[in-house]
């Protein structure tokens, strides 16, 4: 046995020094590496920030002449400035990166092993706004790996080309779809194009695509969606779709949202739904609203109360005088954010 | 009979070196763990979309909530950072838990507070009462609620019931985060809205470290042999360990110092319990109990990076209070929890997360002292012999030596945090000094907080004596104690 000890001992003290050794060969390699980049990357970094200073305008020419390696080095600087630009200077940069083949190696790089380069080749093709990429980040919305497809709708929102809305939407169907979140933004970022297959998708049989359609019709302002909407509202099987509607009839602030909403501050709507109502209605705008929501202001659901005071806050002086009618918690607390020492605070 | 006991203590020995092996190779392997998942996460930074996420108009909000008991010293600077995190939307909640101090009187001077009626709802119970609620003149991210002391877990409850954000990020009031620790720790929630429930942010210890505005903006080994100590100590045990966990599915602690939860969550399993000293592990196993019970797909997550830094004990006291709460914490939330433990109906948790907490953490410090008397008790009645007993010990604890390298091995391929070369040689040497020395003393004070548990001793939170961090301003030191 004590053989058996000796031995480990010589193992573990070899392998403890081998740690210790690869601490510092490690430490030694990184400072050669960086020192290494950082001296390639210096001179493109400089060009880089007189491009993006001359609004792209000047400099293009010197930034295509950068050798690889070189280029390779200050890539880190260059994509994070890509994700950041807008306008010219991006349109600017975006030509640089295409002028040194960058959207064609990307490409390419969609059909790759890795998942890891095909992400990235993905978000390269997003940040350059590449049209022409669509079809292929489209092809990826159904990849086998998760991240891939996440970085795939990212980079077709930021494309905004709303032909790859219907594609998308088809894509939250899916066993491990998506995030709602991601999807929604990346559709309200088609724009107004992508108003028709949104609105159709409301009929969609998965609760989680209605949703998301609801918020991104929401988010581009589709007045045009609202009856459709208001059906949501009113019929859908599950609540949180319909909670969805309200929440979106509210931030459209559109007319005919009105009605719908006030009908949702009832019984027998579930409280979830009258809480959101309430709150709907003081984003509408609307001070026509504020005869349904004082009538709430007692109601025995705290957050329907509560909701109901601070929208006719929201609603302005109609709204404050309904508040000012009333002498509960509710109604105190909202006042109290009417006081021009704390406009803002609420 | 002798032979009978010689035999019985020269077992007895072996039993405890397998288990010490047993215990570190289960370090190594929630290391190896770890070590893929940073690799996946280092590559991975180029298309995460944190910026994505900082500008879509629909990232979850978070409300921050901050119990403070005493902070008077460092809360004003505490609540300045967090309001300069980078994160689309968030309030910062601060609970003065009863302070005797002047907290209160510092934030309502800085922030220009004033005094707004709240209706407090009570969707999480809370037993002490509300005495007023504060908000800044005209800006609307920060609310102070003044409150009788009730200790932090209802703290913590009144912060969940005045959170007016779908996501509640819990952060102690001497924390200081990185910019994009929220970002971060709230993205998993945007990624996977639908199954997250909670997801923890891994804390460094910032002794020694430069702070300028509220940032960590200089890493530094502290000058204390006993922090640099703790700071392999965390690496090792926090940082590896639990993200080796949360690779497994498993994690059962978020630490009350930086974690973010589903609101709706906490209300329905009703916030934090006030009948443990570890509420935030506490907490996290009652999700657990609750969303397995009801059959829920859901995951609870941990992240590496970025940090929240906190400030670590430096003198023994102080530590041996922390240490024997901590412990006290574990025994009493496996106890509660006891029949989760080997029961499938808990997956993954009851099956192994559990029991592994019950055997390698709560019994740990058993095992380490039943060593440090079964040793020279064999000597003594020629058991083993001298050639054995230094072989025996050198291969327990050079295994743990080797662990804790490893960790630092880790640190060094994935994060860097520690650039100067004098620093990695001291992590190095507090790698050797928390194997030799220091896990034999924690073993003790460990060892008394379980039994306080189990005989029901009143739970005592004690006192933590702040240094500050190395702020380049004069920084009163203070005594503070959370709640109770």
């Amino acid at each position: 046995m004590v053989g058996l000890f000796s031995v480990t001992i010589l193992v573990l003290v070899a392998v403890v020094a081998g740690t210790a050794v690869g601490i510092v060969v490690l430490r030694i390699w990184r400072r050669i590496r960086n020192r290494r980049l950082a001296a390639l990357a210096a001179g493109p970094r400089r060009a880089l920030l007189a491009f993006v200073a001359d609004n792209g305008e000047e400099g293009s020419e010197d930034l295509i002449a950068i050798p690889d390696d070189a280029w390779s080095a200050a890539l880190p600087a260059a994509l994070g400035l890509l994700g950041k630009l807008r306008g010219d200077a991006h349109a600017a940069l975006v030509s640089v990166f295409l002028h040194r083949g960058a959207a064609r190696a990307a490409l390419t790089d969609l059909h790759a092993r890795s998942g890891v380069r095909r992400a990235r080749a993905a978000q390269l093709l997003g940040d350059l706004e590449l049209r022409e990429a669509v079809p292929e980040l489209c092809r990826l919305l159904t990849d086998r790996d998760h991240e891939v497809r996440v970085v795939a709708v990212r980079a077709l929102g930021r494309i905004g080309d709303a032909k790859a809305a219907w594609r998308m939407i088809a894509s939250l169907d899916d066993h491990d779809p998506v995030p709602s979140l991601l999807a929604t933004q990346s559709l309200a970022q088609m724009g107004r194009e992508a108003e028709v297959v949104l609105s159709a998708a409301l009929d969609h049989p998965q609760a989680r695509v209605r949703a998301v359609c609801l918020d991104a019709l929401g988010l581009i302002g589709a007045t045009g969606a609202v009856s459709r909407m208001a059906r949501v509202l009113a019929d859908d099987e599950v609540l949180d779709v319909r909670v969805a509607a309200a929440a979106n009839l509210g931030r459209l602030g559109a007319r005919g949202a009105l009605k719908p909403l006030t009908d949702s501050l009832d019984p027998p709507a579930p409280d979830l739904l009258r809480a959101a109502a309430a709150r709907a209605l003081g984003d509408l705008g609307a001070p026509a609203a504020v005869p349904a929501l004082a009538a709430h202001l007692d109601d025995g659901e705290f957050q329907i109360a509560h909701e109901a005071a601070q929208s006719l806050r929201r609603l302005g002086p109609p709204g404050i005088a309904a508040l000012r009618e009333r002498d509960n918690d509710h109604c105190r607390e909202a006042l109290a954010l009417v006081a021009p020492e704390l406009v803002g605070a609420s | 009979m002798r032979d009978y006991v010689l035999v019985l203590l020269r077992g007895a020995d072996y039993a405890v070196l397998a288990y010490f092996l047993a215990l570190n190779s289960s370090y190594l392997i929630m290391i190896g763990l770890a070590s893929v998942e940073f690799a996946k996460h280092l590559r991975r930074t180029t298309f995460t979309g944190a910026d994505d996420m900082f500008r879509s108009p629909l990232t979850l909000p978070v409300s921050v909530i901050v119990p403070a008991y005493n902070e008077g010293a460092g809360i004003v600077a505490a609540v300045q950072a967090m309001t300069a995190l980078r994160y689309p939307r968030y309030e910062i909640v601060v609970v003065d838990d009863g302070s005797t101090d002047d907290t209160f009187e510092k934030l309502r001077a800085h922030f220009d507070l004033v005094e707004v009626p709240r209706v407090v709802p009570s969707e999480v119970p809370y037993e002490s009462h509300v005495v007023s609620v504060h908000v800044p003149r005209g800006s609307g991210s920060l609310t102070v609620v003044r409150k009788t002391n009730g200790g932090k877990s209802d703290a913590l409850n009144v912060g969940i019931n005045l959170a007016r954000h779908p996501l509640v990020c819990m952060v102690d009031a001497d924390s200081v985060l990185d910019p994009d620790a929220l970002l971060s720790v709230a993205k998993p929630f945007g990624d996977d809205p639908l199954r997250v429930a909670a997801c923890g942010g891994v804390v460094r210890i910032a002794n020694g470290c430069k702070v300028v505005a509220g940032r960590v903006v200089d890493v530094r080994m502290p000058g204390s042999w006993l922090v640099r100590v703790q700071v392999v100590e965390y690496l090792r045990a926090f940082l590896m360990s639990r993200t080796g966990w949360s690779r497994l599915g498993g994690v059962v602690v978020i630490s009350g110092a930086f974690g973010v939860f589903r609101r709706d969550l906490l209300v329905q399993i009703g916030g934090l319990a006030h009948d443990t000293i570890g509420e935030d592990a506490e907490l996290v196993v009652r999700l657990h109990h609750y969303l397995r019970d009801r059959g829920e797909d859901y995951r609870v997550i941990f992240v590496a990076e970025p940090v929240s830094w906190s400030e670590a004990p430096s003198d023994w006291k102080v530590l041996g209070s922390q240490r024997r709460r901590w412990h006290r914490g574990i025994a009493e939330i496996l106890t509660k929890h006891r029949h989760m433990i080997f029961n499938p109906r808990y997956g993954r948790i009851g099956l192994v997360a559990l029991p592994y907490y019950l055997i390698f953490e709560l019994l740990a410090p058993f095992v380490e002292i039943a060593a440090l008397v079964l040793l020279p008790l064999g000597l003594w009645a020629d058991a083993i012999d001298v050639a054995f007993a230094w072989r025996f010990a050198l291969v327990a604890y050079g295994y743990g030596l080797l662990v804790s390298l490893v960790a630092l091995f880790i640190e060094e391929v994935s994060f860097h945090r520690y650039p100067r070369w004098s620093d990695m040689l001291r992590g190095v040497v507090a790698a050797v000094l928390e194997n030799f020395g220091y896990r034999q003393v924690l073993a003790l004070w460990q060892v008394w907080g379980a039994a306080a548990a189990w005989r029901g001793r009143p739970a005592v939170w004690g006192t933590m004596t702040r240094t500050g961090f190395d702020t380049h301003e004069p920084t009163p030191v203070e005594t503070v104690g959370a709640g109770k």
